[in-house]
């Protein structure tokens, strides 16, 4: 009885020892042992090989399904104009008329739309062109031979097995560590010590979570850093994002007041560097938030403000619309990009799907959280710009560095519905096309058919 | 996994036979089909209202309302269903399957003549086989718009104007005092005879996987 716990204090103690010396420690000076890469040189090797393998399989095996990750049908790329003038001419007619044959085009395109559209399949996780021996992405992908299976359970016994309980601990450390010494650094008077102190406790901590979810993160253009008095904007995929940002410079975070443990850590956080929490009820007056943001840029001595204008999570295949109001508080913008390699884990928040804690389970379950993260040069608004207008040319430039679709489609879309002006658009649209410069032509011919009989009677004037 | 993947497969396979789609497809189809209905067996109109893209669609009443009208489940019943299955949902989009390599010209004819009924069937609302006017009117002034371009009465006046049209084609030497019923299914034919539809009305299923073809097999 004794030998077992004296063989499990042991144990711990090598733990322990292993945590602590070999990760957190070189975590918080922003070293690394090298490890995780070498981990992960593996794990591109093994799922090249895995591929192949399954590519193999599939020509021997016919029935096993082709994912098709760029949705299910072909589409004709021409607008609204060409499609109709390519519909008249076949048909010789003139402008001003009105032809049954015309509602063809809208015909098509609605039944395109209820096949495969757009917009609801980036409220799902991306499909994989080729498994990457987890479970969960296992949708589409059968047995295909003994030496895959093996492993694929050889993964999970490392990933549940050595992985999670590693990466919980560094978790636990991590979040501990920042409520602790944020804390103690809320204490000091204010001074540019204080400030140099509670951005070393910030980042030591985030680096630690980093290192629990076996996050590699590449930064690419580091000159271009958001600097103080100014407002990061990126694209949203999953809560880790704040994690993954915070690991190279310091943020003043804007969000909600959480109850519950995320509320302790929100609350420890405000004392030691100026972050900027919402009450509920303040969240619903744009111009009270907005206002709070504004005092917060023009004392440029202020860390920058991190916002996440699309306003909820996206899969990270496309960029949807960045909201205009964190456009309108002025100051400079810095936008970062971030791409999640997929091939790793799927770092995709389906809020729907699981709550916060099923997610992180499932992520510190996964391979590894490869990133890359583009820093893009400032952006100011220019002259005869409104802030609709400077998001979307933000938003362009986010999606064409991340190599992500850049769609103009509302995120609040996962949880509402279009609105009926959009409708309209397309009926203007359809309008100017047939009346065109031939408004005239349509009159007269009004005109003509009151001043003869007409040779059908009406059930209703 | 095991058995309820081969049970499925079979229903597939039936259904492939009958629509006239690939097993392939009719997968996708599915997966769609429980995409929109959120997992449910059937869907009702207010899934298909909620897809963003076809909010866009002027028509999309009509379009949505082609689903649940028995008219186009080849059964010879009429009226509209609540809700549909994914079978009847199967059954609309079959309308516009893809010609393969094998069909004939009395097969792509009889295709054609298919199409043409979907599309009279989802003018005619109240069906009695003719499209009267008013339901002509309403088509067109759903494409219109209510304001900018044009006003109401340009559109009223267009309409009219498509009608007189049609109906001077159908039928040349009517009497002023005749009462023009409306558009039946053989004007409707010949209205758009010349028109070219079958690139226009067919869904282009993507085939991303080559390597499954073999020579003399098609894959559409």
């Amino acid at each position: 009885m004794e030998d077992l716990w004296s063989v499990a204090a042991g144990v711990f103690q090598v733990w322990m020892f292993v945590v602590v010396f070999l990760i957190m420690l070189p975590a918080m000076f922003g070293l690394s042992l090298g490890v995780t890469g070498v981990y992960i040189q593996i794990l591109v090797k093994i799922l090249e090989w895995a591929t192949i393998r399954i590519q193999r399989g599939r020509q021997e095996q016919p029935s096993v399904p082709v994912p098709l990750p760029n949705g299910i049908i072909e589409r004709a790329g021409g607008s609204m104009e060409e499609e109709m003038v390519r519909l008249r001419r076949s048909r010789s007619l003139a402008g001003g008329e009105f032809a049954l044959s015309d509602a063809f085009y809208f015909y098509k395109k609605g039944l395109e739309s209820i096949v495969d559209d757009q917009v609801t399949q980036r409220f799902s996780s991306e499909e994989l062109a080729s498994w990457n021996l987890l479970t969960r992405t296992n949708q589409n992908f059968r047995y295909i031979s003994l030496r895959l299976t093996i492993f694929w359970g050889l993964g999970v016994f490392v990933r549940y097995g050595v992985l999670f309980p590693l990466r919980i601990t560094l978790a636990i450390i991590g979040l501990s560590w920042l409520v602790i010494g944020t804390t103690f650094v809320g204490f000091l008077p204010e001074s540019s010590v204080k400030n140099w102190l509670s951005e070393l406790v910030h980042l030591t901590c985030y680096r630690i979570c980093a290192r629990g979810l076996s996050a590699t993160i590449h930064y690419h253009n580091r000159e271009n850093k958001p600097k103080k008095g100014g407002i990061c904007v990126a694209n949203h995929t999953t809560p880790i994002d704040v994690v993954i940002l915070a690991n190279d410079g310091c943020y003043a975070m804007v969000g909600q007041v959480h109850g519950g443990l995320l509320g302790v850590i929100q609350r420890s956080m405000v004392r030691s560097c100026p972050h900027v929490w919402f009450e509920r009820s303040e969240m619903r007056d744009r111009h009270a938030v907005t206002s709070r943001l504004r005092a917060h840029v023009a004392a440029r001595t202020k860390l920058p403000i991190l916002i996440f204008p699309e306003g909820t999570c996206i899969n990270n295949t496309s960029v949807m619309m960045f909201k205009k109001g964190s456009f309108e508080i002025g100051g400079t913008i810095y936008p970062v990009a971030i791409k999640y390699d997929p091939r790793f884990g799927d770092a995709f928040w389906n809020s729907g799907k699981f709550n916060m804690v099923s997610y992180l389970l499932r992520m510190m379950t996964s391979w590894a959280i490869v990133v890359n993260v583009w820093y893009l040069p400032p952006m100011t608004i220019q002259d005869g710009e409104d802030a609709a207008q400077f998001a979307n040319r933000v938003k362009s430039a986010n999606a064409d560095q991340g190599g992500l679709l850049d769609l103009a489609w509302d995120g609040g879309l996962k949880r509402g519905k279009v609105k009926d002006s959009f409708k309209e658009e397309q009926q203007k649209m359809y309008s100017s096309i047939i009346v065109g410069q031939n408004g005239l032509r349509s009159q007269r011919a009004c005109a003509e058919s009151t001043e003869e009989q007409p040779c059908y009677k009406h059930t209703e004037t | 996994m095991g058995a309820s993947q081969t049970r499925s497969e079979r229903k597939h396979q039936d259904l492939a036979d009958r629509t006239g789609f690939s097993p392939e497809q009719i997968k996708n189809l599915h997966k769609r089909f429980q995409h929109l209905s959120g997992n449910e067996e059937t869907i009702s109109r207010e899934n298909l209202d909620s897809i963003p893209a076809l909010a866009n669609n002027p028509i999309r009443k009509q379009i949505i309302e082609a689903f649940f009208d028995k008219r186009n489940q080849r059964q010879d019943e009429v009226g509209s269903c609540e809700e549909i299955g994914f079978e009847q949902f199967l059954m609309v989009m079959s309308h516009f399957r893809p010609p393969t390599l094998k069909t004939t010209d009395e097969e792509k004819e009889a295709l054609r003549k298919e199409k043409l009924r979907f599309l009279f069937n989802m003018h005619d609302t109240d069906n009695d086989g003719t499209i009267t006017l008013d339901e002509y009117r309403k088509v067109v002034e759903e494409l219109l718009s209510k304001s900018g371009a044009i006003g109401q009465e340009a559109a009223k006046a267009i309409a009219d104007a498509a009608m007189l049209e049609v109906a001077s084609t159908n039928v040349p030497h009517m009497a002023p005092d005749d009462f023009y019923e409306g558009i039946t299914f053989e004007h409707f034919e010949q209205i758009l005879k010349g028109l070219e539809m079958e690139s226009r009305m067919h869904i282009r299923f993507l085939d991303v996987d080559t390597t499954t073809m073999r020579c003399g097999k098609s894959t559409s």
